[in-house]
C-alpha cells in the first residue's frame, strides 16, 4: 500500500508562495496528473514529495508514514525529470543499476531487474550505449526504466514529455499508460498540456498561482469545472465566454448584452437568481455550438463568420458575436461558409456554464 | 557612383588574390611561419646556447663546437636535482590541493545559496581584486611567523591559495554548465547529497578539472616570485635556481640555458599531452 497524503501543504521561497495550503490524498495505484501554466507550482509539488524541497508548513505521508524529514534516497520514490536527467557518464545500463547498486542488490539480482525492464521498454539493444548516443525517445524510455527496476511506492513525472516532439509524445503517452498497466504504480504526473492531462490521468488536480483550483475526473473537470480558470484550460480549443447581463423576467431571467439576447428558465437556473441585476460570464464549448436554429432546450445566437480554420475532419470557425468573437468546432468541413456570411449557431442549455463574472465562480 | 561601389567590393574581398594567384594561402602560410618562428625562436637560441660551450655563449653564430658537457655540470650540481625534484612535487601537490578545494568550492558556487557561500564569493572576490604580488611579502612574515618558511608547506599553501581564488570562478562555470537534475536523480536513486556530488556531478566535471589540472600545473612549475622570496637553501625551486647563474662573478649563460632546456622538458610534456583536454574542458 503506497498512498500519498499531502496536508496543508505549504511553500514559500522568501516572499513568493510557490504553493499554498494544499490537500490532497492519492489512492495506491492512483495515477493523478498536476496541470496549470506555468509558475503555478506543480514542480514545487512534486518536489517537495520527492524530498528535494522542504515544506515550509504541513506533512506529506507516503505509505502511511510520514516522510517530511527524511532524505530523498529514503523515500522509496523513483522521478523523471524533463530533461532525462540520464548520468551523462554512465553506460545505459549503468544507468539503470546506479540505484540497485547504491542499496547494494547482488549483483545477479540487479542484472535481472535491468534486463527485465529494458525488455519491458524495449531497449534492450541501447544498453552499452551512452546517453549521448540515444534519441530523444529512448532518452525517455531509459529514465523510464531507471524508475521500473527499483519497484518504488511513487512514480514522480515532472513534465516528461515536453522535450519530444508532437508525434513522438503522443506515441510516449500511449507507452506510459501501456506502462501503468504492467506495472501498476502509485503516480504523480506533472503537466501544463491538458490532453496529457485528460488521456493519462485517473484524476487531475488543476492549480493556478500555488492554490489547486479543483480536483476531480477527467470527465468531471470538463462536465463541471467549478470555476472560469479551470474551464478555461481544460477542453480544446479553449472554452468561449462573454459577459452577460442578468435580468429578471417571468419564470425565468434573461441575459443581454451587445449581439446577444437569451432567456433561461427559472427552473434550471435557479442559482442565478442571486446574480439578478448583476453580469455574469457565460461558457460555451466550441465543441457544443452547432450551426441552425435553435429548437426546444436550446439557446441561440447569430453573428458573422469572421474566419474559417480547415482541420480536414471539421472546421473550426470564428464567429462574430456583438463586439467578440467565438469559436465554434465540429463545422462540416465540406461546407462553404465565405467570411461575411451571416450564420445562427445553437447550443443546449445543459452545456452552458455560468460564472459570476468578478469571482469567475461557477454558478449552480 | 554605384560602378565604383560595384567594382571595390569585389577588389577588397579579394584584396590577395589581386596580387597574384594563390595570394591569399600564400599570405596566410607566410603570416603563420611569421608567427611560429616569433614563438620558436627563443627556444632555439635558448636550446642552442645550453649546446654550447661556455667560452661561446656571447657567439653562438660562430664556431661549430657543441658539448653537452653542461647538462653533464647542472646535473652533477646537487642544487639543481634537489631543485627539479621540489619543483615537480610542489606543482603537483599544489595541483591535486588545490583542484581538491576548487572542485568543492566551485560546486558550492554553483549550487548553493545562502550566507556561507556569499560570505566565500566575496572574500574570493577581494582576494582576486588585489594584485598578487602585493601578497608575497605578507606571505613572507607569516611563513615565518609560522615556522614553515622555506619548507614546502610554506610554499604549497601560497600557492594553493591563490589557485582556489582564480580557480573556484572557473570551477563554479563548469558546474553551472552541468544540469542539477542529474545530480536530484542520484539523490532520488540512493545518493546522499555529498555522494551525488562525488558519484555524478565530478565525473561530469572531469574535462574541465582535466583542463584546469594542466593549466594549474604549468603554472605553479613556472612559477617565479613566491618561489624567490618564500623558500631558501632548505627547498631550491628549479626557476629560482635558475635565476642564481646569474650573480656577482658574472652570467653563465651555458649554464642556465641548460637547466632551462631541463626545465622546458616536463612543461612540454604536460603541454603536448594536456592540450587536448585543456581545449575540450574549456570549450564546455
Ligand atoms: N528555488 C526557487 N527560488 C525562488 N522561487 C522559486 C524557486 N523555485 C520555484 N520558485 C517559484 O515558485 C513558483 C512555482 O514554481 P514551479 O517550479 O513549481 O512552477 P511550475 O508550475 O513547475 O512551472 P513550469 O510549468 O514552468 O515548470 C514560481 O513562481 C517560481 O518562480
Ligand atoms: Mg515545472
Amino acid at each position: 500500500m503506497a498512498e500519498v497524503i499531502l496536508t496543508n501543504v505549504r511553500k514559500t521561497y522568501g516572499a513568493v508562495v510557490a504553493v499554498e495550503d494544499l490537500s490532497l490524498s492519492i489512492a495506491d495505484h492512483e495515477f493523478v496528473v498536476f496541470v496549470g501554466p506555468s509558475g503555478c507550482g506543480k514542480s514545487t509539488t512534486l518536489r517537495m514529495i520527492a524530498g528535494l524541497e522542504d515544506t515550509t508548513r504541513g506533512t506529506i505521508s507516503i505509505g502511511s508514514r510520514v516522510v517530511n524529514g527524511l532524505q530523498p534516497k529514503d523515500r522509496d520514490i523513483a522521478m523523471v525529470f524533463q530533461n532525462y536527467a540520464l548520468y551523462q557518464h554512465m553506460s545505459v545500463y549503468d544507468n539503470l543499476a546506479f540505484g540497485l547498486r547504491n542499496r547494494r542488490v547482488p549483483a545477479a539480482q540487479i542484472d535481472a531487474a535491468v534486463r527485465h525492464a529494458a525488455r519491458t521498454l524495449s531497449i534492450e539493444t541501447l544498453l552499452e550505449r551512452r546517453p549521448r548516443q540515444l534519441s530523444g525517445g529512448q532518452q525517455q524510455r531509459v529514465a523510464l526504466g531507471r524508475c521500473i527496476v527499483r519497484n518504488p511506492k511513487v512514480f514522480l513525472f515532472d513534465e516528461p514529455l515536453s522535450n519530444l516532439d508532437a508525434q513522438l509524445r503522443g506515441q510516449m503517452r500511449l507507452e506510459i499508460k501501456e506502462l501503468r498497466q504492467r506495472v501498476p504504480t502509485t503516480s504523480v504526473f506533472v503537466t501544463h498540456d491538458q490532453v496529457e492531462a485528460m488521456t493519462l490521468g485517473d484524476r487531475i488536480v488543476v492549480m493556478k498561482d500555488g492554490l489547486m483550483q479543483q480536483v476531480g475526473s477527467p470527465l468531471e473537470l470538463y462536465r463541471r469545472p467549478v470555476n472560469r480558470f479551470v474551464a478555461s484550460f481544460i477542453g480544446s480549443p479553449a472554452m468561449n465566454f462573454f459577459d452577460v447581463h442578468v435580468t429578471a423576467v417571468p419564470m425565468g431571467f434573461r441575459l443581454s448584452a451587445d449581439g446577444i439576447d437569451l432567456e433561461l428558465p427559472q427552473r434550471r437556473f435557479a442559482g442565478l437568481g442571486a446574480h439578478a441585476g448583476r453580469a455574469v460570464t457565460i461558457g460555451v464549448r466550441p465543441q457544443h455550438l452547432r450551426l441552425g436554429c435553435t429548437q426546444v432546450d436550446q439557446v441561440g445566437l447569430s453573428g458573422q463568420v469572421m474566419v474559417t480554420e480547415q482541420l480536414g475532419d471539421e472546421q473550426v470557425l470564428a464567429v462574430r458575436v456583438g463586439a467578440g468573437d467565438i469559436r465554434v468546432a465540429g463545422i462540416d468541413p465540406e461546407l462553404s461558409l465565405p467570411t461575411g456570411t451571416r450564420i445562427n449557431v445553437a447550443v443546449p442549455m445543459d452545456n452552458l456554464h455560468l460564472f459570476d463574472a468578478a469571482s469567475g465562480v461557477a454558478i449552480r | 557612383m554605384s560602378t565604383i561601389e560595384a567594382i571595390q567590393a569585389p577588389r577588397s574581398r579579394y584584396f590577395f588574390e589581386a596580387l597574384a594567384p594563390g595570394g591569399r594561402r600564400a599570405f596566410f602560410l607566410l603570416g603563420t611561419v611569421a608567427t611560429c618562428l616569433l614563438f620558436a625562436f627563443p627556444v632555439f637560441w635558448l636550446v642552442l646556447t645550453s649546446l654550447r660551450p661556455g667560452y661561446a655563449v656571447y657567439y653562438v653564430h660562430r664556431g661549430s663546437d657543441f658539448t653537452l658537457d653542461n647538462f653533464r655540470e647542472v646535473l652533477s650540481q646537487e642544487i639543481v636535482l634537489k631543485a627539479l625534484w621540489n619543483s615537480f612535487a610542489i606543482a603537483t601537490l599544489a595541483t591535486v590541493l588545490s583542484l581538491g578545494v576548487t572542485a568543492t568550492s566551485g560546486y558550492m558556487l554553483s549550487r548553493f545559496r545562502g550566507t556561507i557561500p556569499t560570505a566565500w564569493f566575496g572574500a574570493i572576490y577581494v582576494f582576486r581584486c588585489v594584485p598578487y604580488v602585493s601578497w608575497v611579502l605578507p606571505l613572507y612574515f607569516v611563513t615565518r611567523a609560522m615556522g614553515i618558511f622555506d619548507t614546502y608547506w610554506g610554499l604549497l599553501l601560497p600557492h594553493v591559495a591563490v589557485h582556489i581564488c582564480f580557480f573556484s570562478w572557473i570551477m563554479k562555470g563548469f558546474f553551472d554548465g552541468i544540469d542539477p537534475s542529474m545530480e536530484y536523480a542520484a539523490m532520488i536513486d540512493g545518493c546522499s547529497r555529498w555522494g551525488a556530488f562525488l558519484r555524478v556531478a565530478l565525473p561530469a566535471a572531469v574535462p574541465g578539472l582535466t583542463a584546469l589540472a594542466v593549466l594549474c600545473w604549468l603554472y605553479t612549475w613556472n612559477e617565479f616570485l613566491f618561489a624567490l622570496i618564500l623558500t631558501a637553501q632548505n627547498t631550491p625551486i628549479l626557476t629560482v635556481v635558475m635565476a642564481q647563474f646569474v650573480h656577482e662573478l658574472g652570467m653563465e649563460w651555458h649554464l642556465m640555458s641548460a637547466t632551462a632546456v631541463l626545465a622546458l622538458g616536463p612543461a612540454l610534456i604536460v603541454t603536448i599531452f594536456g592540450q587536448k583536454y585543456v581545449i575540450r574542458g574549456l570549450k564546455i
